[in-house]
């Protein structure tokens, strides 16, 4: 993939070897850095980062917060989640090492004095490191935050860059919670940072599975052919989880599944498996076929996404044996809460390629499973010769999480005397066939933002035309009037039975995971 | 199942004819408990009297990683009579998703007389269909190998470090490129006991603001255990084909004269202490000392550049192991030409023959 225009000339030394160039030494300047992004994602992949001798000597991690904190103690409470977090054992001579780069910066997220300090503390770790102005900003905090530390951040003079250095900034979801909270945040942020300049994360992007999606698509000359609706009977995107909305009742309270989930992870998968073969692997190639798919998502007038969509809430049940509550009883959920944990769609792609191909996604908090998978049903072949009582299709399936993977579900004759057809499944595991686990996704993607490589992060406008598609489900399910119903089912179920009707009355059923 | 019981065994004897038939009935037995994987064919030969014992046990590592089907050789060339014996056996290793043991194949061949004759067949018969074929070859190379061979060889792996003749050795893999029309890689371990002494070296450079240091390097020092002076000379190669420089004088064994582009002069040194095949590399490039040596703990690189402007910052970077597990396993996750290695080669082909 592409890196951005302000990289250097290719380094001679680096011809032929295994491992990616090292970005150029920077700053990294985390905001929120006491929370739990931070201890849990961010500082492990770093910390694996400098393991595995990708992380560019030099680079200096400063955590801006608000509680009172020494150094010392910041690197304590680091090394202590670390430990628990990291993809790899921390070593100490690695840990000691990597920790003396890490300092703390304690300053309200508005107060200009705090952004004026980190900046002098910064430019002396320019001179001191080498790392010449590079600086990457992190929102790790709230949402609510953000506006606060970007107007700072212009303020302080923080995103301007001199020549031959960079300012870049990444921001976590939510990216708003609807179209015009999100126009509103991409203005906030255009006025601090060029488009050029942010890196909006979507973790399930940073997924190895997910950038194989791309690589299975355009480096394998079998599928290009049979990739549309011609060929194509349906497709499906499940994301399921066991667990339940836990610590973060809090925000999912507001967001709900079709925000927390769908609006990023499921849509940004979705452009995956529909958009056509980009031009080139620059950044902005590859986010302009993902934002034509988004685009072209057939909008369903308020009458017609009680029909499409089925949202659900979980109630008490049993999660691997063990009784659990219903999210109503969970703790700082409203007891009437109307918020969805489970969201099912029936969705069409208005292009050429995928005209009258149904896509079915749901995502689900309490489900028997968890897995985010895409299955791609292939269409019957011809009713006759062996076709014609076979009801099962071939399957394409490619599996994010956990066991990553792809599988396919082929027809073949059951050994014996009879003509009997059975499907049967060829399997690839990542796990089985590379024995060398996947770097985290948050390794990968703060890595990309380093080196500037926007490709697995979302443009604005990919942002902005998502919450145009799912603005109006939204709005119809607060509508005062006629709002489709909120459906109810038992953890450990696969959602509500509105949810397998979606499919049923169009002669289909979900892939059984 | 017996044959997985005792990993580093040779397994079931099996009959030549009946290998494939006796590996589907291993699989059959432990179904459901295990999956088989792979991902190329890895055959190994040797001449070594107990190599197969030891290469099984290399291969019972290699695998946690690298899933395969071996084929292992232990060749008796002087044997009076031809015989062949064949052995099947499973590595099983618990997957790194952590729930199943996968597990590779491996089919150990004992031959005795007729090697040379014998080896083709024996390694062309029993490949997994359709996947690469790797063949570490772990003797000198010879004349009398049946070409055929070396059409059906994706990747050999050797080891340069040992060649007691390293003219004809070289000579030797021209004629089996030839024979190859050059589709074969050559994988020669001794280069990749560099691999991560030149990733540390290189990563210096990426940064816009050294590159101009490349050119302006005049000094250059090589510490290398002794019996390693190939190594040595490969990494001195290395620098040369990349950054343009000739080699214009052996002024000792030991001490080497490049021209650079501009035109200057850069001096190699080499110099032999005990510690690793090639211990620490120490680039002067002006006023800056670009400096990469191994951390006491053995398994980590120090890296740091010092300029009098700033402070020095030493770092850590992993060194990866230089024993044979380590060397193969990053021979074969790399892939890929060894275009780079070929260049290196070319520029201090001269210095490794034994001349000037």
């Amino acid at each position: 993939m592409n890196r951005a225009s302000d990289q250097p000339e290719p380094n001679p030394l680096r011809e032929g070897l295994a491992a990616r160039p090292v970005p150029q030494p920077c700053s990294i300047v985390i905001f929120g850095a006491t929370g739990d992004l931070t201890h849990r994602k961010l500082v492990p992949a770093l910390y694996n980062l400098a393991a595995d001798g990708e992380l560019p000597p030099g680079v200096v991690i400063v955590g801006f917060a608000r509680r009172d904190k020494s150094d010392d103690e910041f690197r304590r409470d680091l090394e202590e989640t670390t430990r628990k977090f990291s993809r790899q054992p921390v070593r100490d001579e690695i840990w000691n090492a990597f920790a003396q780069t890490i300092l703390y910066h304690r300053s309200e997220f508005g107060d200009e004095a705090g952004y004026k300090q980190v900046t002098e503390r910064l430019d002396e770790i320019d001179k001191s490191h080498g790392t010449r102005g590079n600086r990457l900003f992190y929102l790790a905090a709230g949402p609510d935050q953000f506006e606060a530390i970007l107007k700072n951040l212009k303020a302080a003079g923080l995103n301007q860059t001199c020549k031959g250095s960079w300012a870049r900034i990444i921001i976590e979801k939510p990216f708003g919670t609807d179209l015009t909270s999100a126009r509103e945040l991409n203005r906030a942020v255009r006025n601090s940072f060029t488009e050029e300049q942010t890196y909006r994360i979507d973790h399930f992007l940073g997924k190895e599975t997910a950038q194989n999606i791309l690589v299975m698509r355009f480096a394998n000359a079998i599928f290009s052919p049979l990739w549309n609706t011609h060929y194509i009977d349906n497709v499906q995107i499940t994301a399921a989880e066991t667990l339940g909305v836990g610590t973060r009742a809090g925000y999912y309270e507001d967001a709900g599944a079709l925000r927390d989930m769908v609006q990023n992870h499921l849509i940004q998968l979705l452009c995956l498996v529909a958009m056509e073969p980009p031009t080139d692997l620059s950044a902005d190639s590859i986010r302009d076929e993902k934002v034509k798919v988004v685009r072209s998502l057939h909008r369903w007038s308020r009458s017609e996404i009680a029909a499409n969509v089925v949202r659900g809430q979980y109630m008490e049940g049993n999660i691997h044996g063990e009784p659990v509550l219903g999210y109503r009883q969970e703790q700082n959920v409203n007891p009437n809460s109307q918020t969805e944990t489970f969201v099912a769609l029936r969705l069409f792609i208005d292009n050429w390629r995928w005209a009258d191909v149904p896509v079915y996604m749901r995502v689900g908090k309490r489900l028997p499973k968890s897995a985010t998978e895409i299955s791609i049903h292939f269409k019957k072949a011809p009713a006759v010769l062996f076709n014609k009582d076979l009801r099962d299709l071939n399957v394409l399936v490619i599996r994010i999480q956990p066991d990553e993977g792809i599988s396919l579900r082929i027809h073949a004759k059951v050994p014996g005397t009879s003509f009997r057809i059975e499907p049967v499944k060829m399997d690839f595991h990542y796990g089985t066939s590379f024995g060398k686990p996947s770097p985290e996704a948050y390794e990968r993607l703060l890595l990309d933002a380093m080196s500037g490589d926007a490709t697995l992060f979302a443009r604005s406008d990919e942002v902005e035309e998502a919450w145009a598609f799912i603005d109006p489900i939204e709005e119809a399910w607060h509508a005062k009037k006629d709002a489709p119903e909120l459906c109810f089912y038992p953890a450990g179920s696969w959602g509500p039975e509105a949810a397998d009707n979606l499919l049923t009355r169009d002669g289909r059923a979900w892939r059984r995971l | 199942m017996p044959a997985t019981a005792k990993t580093y065994s040779l397994g079931t004897p099996v009959e030549i004819g009946k290998i494939e038939h006796e590996l589907k009935r291993l699989w059959q037995e432990g179904e459901g408990a295990m999956s088989r994987a792979s991902l190329m064919n890895f055959a190994v030969y040797s001449e070594e009297p107990g190599s197969l014992q030891n290469n099984t046990q290399l291969m019972a590592q290699i695998t946690e990683n690298h899933a395969c089907r071996a084929i292992v050789i232990e060749a008796d060339c002087n044997a009076d009579d031809d015989l062949v014996s064949a052995w099947i056996s499973a590595h099983c290793h618990v997957s790194s998703v952590g729930s199943k043991q996968v597990c590779s194949e491996q089919i150990s061949f004992l031959l005795k007389g007729g090697c040379t004759t014998q080896l083709p067949n024996i390694i062309l018969a029993n490949l997994d269909s359709d996947l690469p074929l790797y063949l570490w070859w772990q003797e000198e190379f010879r004349e009398q190998i049946d070409p055929q061979l070396w059409t059906w060889v994706d990747r050999v792996i050797f080891d340069s470090h040992g060649w007691s003749d390293f003219r004809s050795q070289i000579r030797l893999l021209e004629l089996i490129q030839e024979e190859a029309n050059q589709h074969i890689v050559l994988c020669d371990l001794n280069w990749t006991r560099l691999d991560n002494v030149r990733f540390a070296l290189a990563q210096f450079f990426d940064h816009p603001a050294s590159h101009h240091r490349l050119a302006k390097i005049s000094k250059a020092r090589i510490d290398f255990a002794p019996g390693f002076r190939s190594t040595a000379i490969l990494f001195a190669g290395w620098l040369a084909a990349q950054l343009n420089w000739h080699i214009e004088e052996v002024k000792s064994p030991c001490e080497l004269r490049f021209t650079g582009a501009s035109p200057r002069h850069i001096d190699v040194d080499l110099r032999e202490r005990n510690g690793e095949a090639v211990h620490e590399i120490a680039l002067t490039s002006a006023d800056v000392e670009f400096r990469i040596t191994y951390a006491d703990c053995g398994d980590l690189l120090e890296i740091s550049r010092t300029q009098k402007s700033e402070t020095r910052h030493p770092q850590l970077m992993p060194a990866g192991k230089n024993d044979p597990v380590g060397l193969i396993s990053e021979e074969l996750i790399r892939g890929g030409p060894h275009r780079v290695y070929l260049n290196a080669l070319n520029c201090v082909r001269d210095l490794l023959c034994g001349g000037p």
